[in-house]
């Protein structure tokens, strides 16, 4: 074999290891569609229960052509993507200053922190009916759950964050001669942002989950009332196709704040 | 000037809790640290040279006793006495360049005034090719490099060395003990090393301190009789290994007591 002939073949392998596993997921993708077309095509089910996966692809594209319940697809989407966006943009806008204040001030922290915590493992789901009760069904509850729900999840990572500075780096600080607002916004903050945004990303996930959960209770718009609309007028095909919307969202969503946070925490890789 | 003097310096930590009883951690050592020397203190584990080290920082103040530096007592910690970790307590987002620079551009320094020292800094420690890296692309040897560039660019009259190359593997650890006596020969800033190592200790020191047990008094000094400029054939001499036994002993009997 000549050394040009050995340089593809390597060359050949390089790539075909590197695709290797996304060929995989894609399979696993195709095979979960194929196992979905076999059983509703053997009609091991009926086709009222579970649609086909070409039901599903027609009635998708009558839905993007004709929109759902007088609505386009599109304002469907906007709305929820509204909600869930702006009940999660201002819980971290708000968890986070308050989260590095709880690690700052001892006395503030042992205030909130019980507070916090407790509320913490309560699903943000257990709090529709208060919400409803409270402020009513239209906009201002939806928001304000997905809110507190964001919020906390990253304020008590933010706090556990800041605690968790190590003494050296903030003593290099000090030393440095910065004051004591340099510190907390050039040192502290910096090096407690990986362990924010662990929280920002469960805030992110929280909010687009519980985001369905309050637009299947009370809404005229948005994913989640489609689902509950079509279910309760038995078109199943329309179940799935806001199921797969929600889907696809939540993922985009988890892609777009990893990308976010590889850039912003390039400088942890391989540490 | 770099002057450090300690009087009767003694720290006490309170309990951790109800029942356990006060540490002792320093007692009663007094020192005087003349501008421009370098001194070397080694002692059992645990025995108070950190505290030591970090009282004369400002990061702790002594429970009595008096610290002064250039004949002034200090009020917290400032760049005028530089420490440089055992830990390269680098800031890990910013690169090489920045780190070193960070403190002049916090305290508002116009960058005229240190742009050119840190290119001499980071030059000395060999690190001009690497500005623009950060700490994680970097070995170890290499980032304690950073830490002390970053510590010479803020023209401290002291340097306070805790441990610095003690993670490091003996070859590097050698290279970069040539490497501070260099610094040291063309920037003569004070230098109080701590370390565990006694080779270390002789070849970088003017004088050697050994501290006891805990709680940490000052047990016995050793003037090196080597002059400056130091090389690796001082090793090998036999006031060399005279001296290195001497010290081993001193530090034994803690270790035994």
């Amino acid at each position: 074999m000549t050394d040009k002939s050995q340089m593809t073949h390597r060359r050949r392998r390089l790539a075909v290891s590197r695709w290797r596993y996304p060929l995989i997921s894609l399979v696993s993708i195709i095979g979960m569609i194929g196992v979905w077309a076999l059983i509703t095509g053997a009609e091991l089910v009926s086709s009222r229960v579970l649609p086909s996966p070409g039901d599903v692809l027609a009635q998708a594209d009558h839905m993007v052509r004709n929109g759902y319940a007088g609505n386009p697809l599109i304002v469907h989407i906007g709305w929820s993507l509204f909600r869930a966006v702006s009940g999660f943009l201002l819980g971290i806008a708000l968890a986070i200053p308050v989260g590095l204040l709880m690690s700052y001030s001892k006395t503030f922290g042992a205030i909130t922190q019980p507070i916090f915590g407790f509320f913490r493992p309560i699903p943000p789901i257990a709090f529709i009916p208060l919400m409803i009760v409270w402020f009513g069904i239209g906009e201002t509850s939806k928001v304000l759950l997905i809110f507190a729900a964001s919020f906390n999840y990253t304020v008590l990572n933010s706090a556990a964050g800041m605690r968790s500075v190590p003494e050296q780096l903030v003593r290099a600080g000090v030393n440095l001669g910065l004051t004591r607002w340099q510190l907390f916004t050039s040192v502290m903050f910096p090096a407690a942002l990986p362990s924010i945004l662990t929280g920002v990303k469960t805030s992110a996930a929280v909010s687009w989950a519980v985001l369905v959960a309050a637009e299947l209770l009370a809404a005229q718009a948005g994913l989640g009332f489609i689902i509950t609309d079509a279910g309760t007028f038995f078109r199943i095909s329309d179940v799935f196709i806001g199921i797969l919307i929600i889907g696809v969202i939540g993922l985009s969503i988890e892609f777009l704040i990893t990308a976010f946070e590889r850039r912003l925490l390039h400088w942890q890789s391989k540490v | 000037m770099g002057t450090i003097v300690l009087d009767a310096v003694t720290k006490i930590y309170p309990a951790a809790d109800g029942r356990s009883a006060e540490v002792v951690a320093v007692s009663d050592v007094g020192m005087t640290i003349a501008d421009g020397e370098i001194i070397c203190l080694v002692g059992p584990s645990g025995c108070g040279k950190s505290t030591v080290l970090n009282m004369i920082a400002g990061f702790e103040s002594p429970s009595s006793g008096r610290i002064t530096v250039s004949g002034k007592d200090i009020f917290g910690a400032g760049p005028d006495r530089m420490v440089v970790f055992q830990s390269p307590a680098l800031f890990g987002w910013m690169t090489v360049w920045e780190n070193i620079t960070f403190g002049p551009r916090k305290r508002g320094v116009p960058k005229a005034q240190y742009e050119d020292d840190a290119h001499r800094f980071i030059k000395a420690v060999g690190l001009e090719d690497f500005s623009a890296h950060y700490p994680y692309q970097l070995s170890g040897g290499m980032r304690q490099r950073v830490q002390i560039a970053r510590a010479l660019t803020n023209q401290p009259e002291i340097l306070l060395m805790d441990e610095p190359f003690g993670a490091l593997d003996f070859q590097t650890r050698l290279l970069m003990q040539e490497l501070l006596l260099k610094v040291w020969s063309e920037f003569k800033p004070t230098i109080l090393f701590i370390t565990h190592d006694v080779d270390e200790a002789i070849f970088l020191g003017d004088r050697v301190y050994v501290m006891s047990r805990r709680p940490g008094r000052l047990k016995e000094q050793f003037e090196v009789p080597f002059a400056k400029p130091r090389s690796i054939e001082m090793l090998t001499d036999t006031r060399f290994v005279t001296l290195k036994d001497k010290i081993l002993h001193s530090i034994r009997e803690e270790l035994a007591r």
